[in-house]
């Protein structure tokens, strides 16, 4: 675009950006799936992406982004219609169109337009016309007449497709979609025309309330809503008028254009409860519409008997009034202009007297999202904190001890019930699904084993699991990176992997779930597995280690692959190989203090298992005690507690104690030991032993006694303190304290080396 | 008081220069920068953290923050005395790090102009000299100003730091 913009015109421009952005996220891995099972819902959601973009982009005059999605819209449109086999080639091209968009996109967002981007969509576009001619010459022998090169109108676009699909099948979930985004289009149409109303000298907002209209218009015929369809392209047509600069009949057509806003609102909201979209008195409401509309004078003149060309030319001249010029030509008569001025305003009148009593009812709001800052929100969730700890404080204070105060107790009951909802209801707030995430690599997996000539099924587990947004963000890219490892370095090509009595088609297996106060995520692949030998020879080779590794552990070997400047890839392929990738997940692991475990077997794949904590999750956790010190074990790793009788416990001659439960010999670990604390007793009779599991790995952990359990917030230690053995972090308690949250991973390290020196000496007897 | 002296001083650079917070510790007048300080509170309940050094008492929640606890007199190898209820905790924050300080008594915002700070004298072989910026005379009076940082970060702090990023 030529013309400067103003700042209008840039926010149109970003909402565009980030609303095609979104669409794309959504659908692409929709696309993938369309390789695998072309399902017609799918096809027309894809349909549907590119038609709107095409209509947005259009309109905000970005050409190559139109020609593309077009283009694209153009072959979808074939597919859908049968006339076209989809083959893989369709699918690629129709991502390589997405990722054009989005590159056009952020072209867009930077320079307000998209003029660098003529090579590729002329790249793109040809691709796919030349996929759509060889479908079609192989598909119809008969040569269906090629798509039309100019975009067809978007109302016969829309047309078209009720007309051809009248069964289309409209699940619950493309309804509800329906309604949620045109809830948001009449909102922000309302509010556009609202603004509209008060000033109406500024016509800047009107684009957008045309192209708000027009979209919901585009939703509407797509879903074969006709009555809601044809008002909202009356309303269209008259915003159109006004864009471009035409005379209404009224000075401001915003009370009547919202009032059929009303209509459509309540029409949508008829869709939502599943009523139907039927408009009562639809005529009526199209002709207070098309009332609007001023009149033309010429259409009059005409009537009065006057040359029609007269007309034209008088038009086209036209710097008097018409009539005025016609008269001076002597092509019509003072009588006749008189005339038709009347019936002109006679008619503007009578739009004017019925217009202006449109009223408004009042539709009730329906769902709707905001964005807020992230920062508000921790704030938000410590001030809950802090007013967590003042209701504790204030409920249990000292100075209420001994009084008999039924109504104070009765309010503060009420009050912990509500802080505790509230407190709930934050920590929900910033935690999102993970399934964005997984699905966003439905994509890489796709490219990549296209590019890398490998069969892969991409297994997702999990996806409802939530994290928080933050450690979402960060592990985005450390998934990448493993995920891409996985498919060039862990998976065979097919004829290796038969070879090795495999199914052709190998399994990526990405999940996410809790474990004892972490989130897992897990790359699992049926590849080759990591190969040891080379691991090792390229590390000595590197200078990695020292000496031949002969005295390193699986698991040391294993982690040399996060070391910098690794990489075992004989050939550097451009999906993976340049040797920076581990060594970046490890450190953008190591900001949101997660770990990374490797596990391997050779020929049979390898798994890693990024474990993330949950800075700001809840866990459930038991309080227990010992000494003065409190402390909180996750529930989740907890098996049991008892008191144990001193025949259960045996101690070894190195003086390590170990418990008999039922016929399991656990490592005892002594909880005061760690902490260096004084217990109330050294004698394992006299306090409890909790067992604990993780990772399959059983001990017992000995303490005084449990106190209750409690959900708490996960806070770090200061980073000045940094990490801390056998603590993952710590919590606050109701009474404004601090309490340690203990690590069962590490506690369970200390554990294991006592049974194995055990089993040691046994084995040595 | 000293805490609202900080805020209004936060919202002019220059207002904080040459001021220092003054605390007392067996039986010595010490200083650190105002710039760093925080607030000033109350000891309160301290939760042991294992496997510390010494001086590092633990940590205490300041509204919902997690704050460590390095006492002072640990930190400088002066023997261990009970905390009582002059017994403060000046909360600084350097680099965004916030610590909590255990020192005896506070005293006061003491302006120290430049000139009359001498440099730390190097003729002890004491280590706790290390944490000396200088020594800033105020009338007959002399403060020991001390290094905010190398206290925080210097010797076993240092090693502790940076194991945990290994």
């Amino acid at each position: 675009m030529s013309i400067p913009l103003d700042d209008d015109q840039i926010e149109i421009i970003q909402e565009f950006a980030t609303e095609s952005r979104d669409m794309i996220e959504q659908l692409e891995p929709a696309i993938i799936e369309l390789g695998q099972n072309s399902d017609s819902e799918i096809l027309n959601a894809i349909f549907r992406l590119f038609h709107s973009m095409k209509g947005s982009a259009g309109f905000l005059e970005f050409d190559h982004m139109t020609r593309v999605a077009h283009a694209a819209e153009n072959l979808l449109d074939l597919i859908r219609n049968g006339e076209v086999e989809l083959v893989p080639n369709h699918v690629t091209l129709l991502c390589a169109a997405c990722d054009f968009a989005k590159e056009a996109l952020d072209m867009v967002e930077s320079d307000y337009n998209d003029d660098a981007m003529v090579a590729p969509a002329d790249a793109i576009s040809e691709q796919l016309h030349q996929a759509i001619e060889v479908a079609t010459d192989q598909e119809e022998p008969q040569v269906e007449p090629a798509p039309d090169a100019h975009s067809p109108a978007p109302q016969s676009d829309a047309e078209q497709l009720t007309d051809d699909f009248p069964g289309i099948e409209i699940t619950d979930e493309m309804r509800l979609s329906f309604v949620q985004e045109g809830n948001e289009l009449l909102q922000s149409t309302e509010q556009g025309l609202l603004a509209w109303g008060e000033h109406p000298e500024n016509n800047d907002s009107i684009g957008e309330i045309f192209r708000n209209i027009h979209s919901f218009k585009g939703n509407c015929g797509f879903f074969g809503f006709s009555d809601i369809e044809k008002l909202s392209h009356q309303m269209e047509n008259i915003l159109d008028r006004v864009k471009s600069g035409s005379k209404l009949a009224v000075e401001n057509p915003a009370d009547q254009l919202l009032a059929s806003l009303d209509i459509l609102q309540r029409a949508v909201n008829n869709i939502a409860d599943n009523k139907g979209e039927e408009i009562e008195n639809l005529d009526d409401h199209l002709n207070d519409l098309q009332t609007l509309i001023a009149p033309l004078l010429g259409d009059y003149l005409v009537e009065e008997g006057v040359q029609q060309d007269a007309i034209f030319h008088a038009v086209e001249t036209q710097k008097k009034p018409v009539g005025e010029i016609l008269v001076e030509q002597g092509t019509a008569s003072a009588e006749q202009v008189n005339s038709a001025l009347q019936k002109q305003q006679h008619k503007i009148e009578q739009t004017k007297a019925t217009a202006k009593p449109a009223s408004r009812t009042k539709t009730p709001a329906k769902r709707q999202d905001i964005r807020v800052e992230l920062g508000k929100l921790d704030s938000l969730i410590n001030l809950i904190g802090e007013l967590v700890i003042a209701e504790n404080m204030l409920i249990h204070n000292p100075d209420l001890k001994g009084l008999e105060l039924e109504n104070f107790g009765k309010a503060g009951q009420h009050m912990s019930k509500l802080v505790r909802e509230l407190q709930e209801m934050a920590m929900t707030i910033r935690m999102i699904p993970v399934s964005g995430l997984f699905r966003r690599m439905i994509r890489l997996v796709h490219d990549i084993s296209v590019k890398a000539g490998k069969k892969v099924d991409l297994v997702l587990i999990g996806e409802d699991t939530e994290m928080d947004k933050t450690v979402i963000e960060t592990i985005t890219d450390p998934l990448v990176h493993l995920l891409r490892n996985s498919l060039d370095h862990g998976l065979e090509p097919p004829d290796e992997r038969l070879a090795a009595g495999k199914s052709e088609k190998g399994t990526v297996k990405l999940s996410a779930r809790h474990e004892e106060g972490e989130v897992w995520v897990t790359i699992e692949d049926d590849g080759r597995g990591l190969n040891k030998e080379k691991i090792l020879e390229k590390a000595i080779s590197k200078g990695l280690i020292e000496g031949d590794g002969s005295d390193m552990t699986d698991k040391q070997i294993n982690n040399l692959i996060f070391a910098p400047g690794f990489s075992t890839a004989a050939q550097i392929t451009d999906i993976s190989g340049r040797g920076v990738g581990m060594d970046v997940v490890k450190k953008n692991l190591e900001k949101i203090k997660g770990k990374i475990d490797v596990s391997s077997t050779p020929g049979q794949g390898s798994k890693i298992v990024l474990r993330i904590p949950l800075t700001l999750a809840i866990i459930d956790g038991m309080i227990v005690r010992v000494g003065t010190a409190t402390c909180i074990v996750p529930t989740l790793s907890m098996l049991e507690a008892f008191r144990p009788e001193m025949n259960q416990i045996t101690i070894t001659p190195d003086g390590d104690e170990l418990a008999k439960v039922r016929d399991n010999f656990l490592p005892i670990v002594r909880l005061h030991d760690i902490l260096g604390k004084t217990p109330d007793s050294k004698n394992l009779s006299d306090g409890i032993l909790i067992v604990l599991e993780y990772q399959e790995t059983r001990f017992c952990l000995f303490i005084d006694e449990i106190l209750g359990q409690q959900q708490t917030v996960i806070k770090g230690l200061s980073d000045f303190i940094g990490n801390v053995p056998g603590v993952s972090g710590c919590t606050i308690l109701g009474d404004g304290g601090v309490c340690l949250i203990l690590d069962v991973g590490t506690l369970v390290d200390s554990a294991e080396n006592k049974k194995n020196k055990y089993e040691n000496t046994r084995d040595a007897i | 008081m000293a805490e609202n002296t900080t805020m209004t001083n936060i919202e002019n650079e220059d207002t904080q220069k040459d001021k220092y917070l003054t605390f007392h510790l067996a039986g010595e007048d010490y200083g650190i920068e105002i710039q760093y300080v925080i607030e000033i509170i109350g000891i309160q309940n301290i939760t042991d953290v294992p496997d510390m050094p010494a001086f590092i008492r633990g940590v205490i929640n300041l509204r919902g923050k997690v704050v460590p606890i390095m006492d002072v007199r640990a930190r400088f190898g002066i023997k261990n005395r009970d905390y009582d209820d002059r017994t403060c905790i000046i909360v600084v924050n350097i680099d965004s790090t916030e610590v909590g300080l255990v020192v005896d008594e506070v005293s006061e915002v003491a302006d120290i102009p430049e000139k009359n700070v001498e440099p730390a004298p190097r003729t002890s072989k004491n280590h706790g000299d290390s944490y000396i910026q200088g020594m800033g005379k105020i009338n007959n009076d002399v403060k020991i100003l001390l290094d905010v940082h190398k206290l925080l970060f210097s010797g076993e702090m240092q090693e502790l730091v940076e194991t945990s990023e290994e």
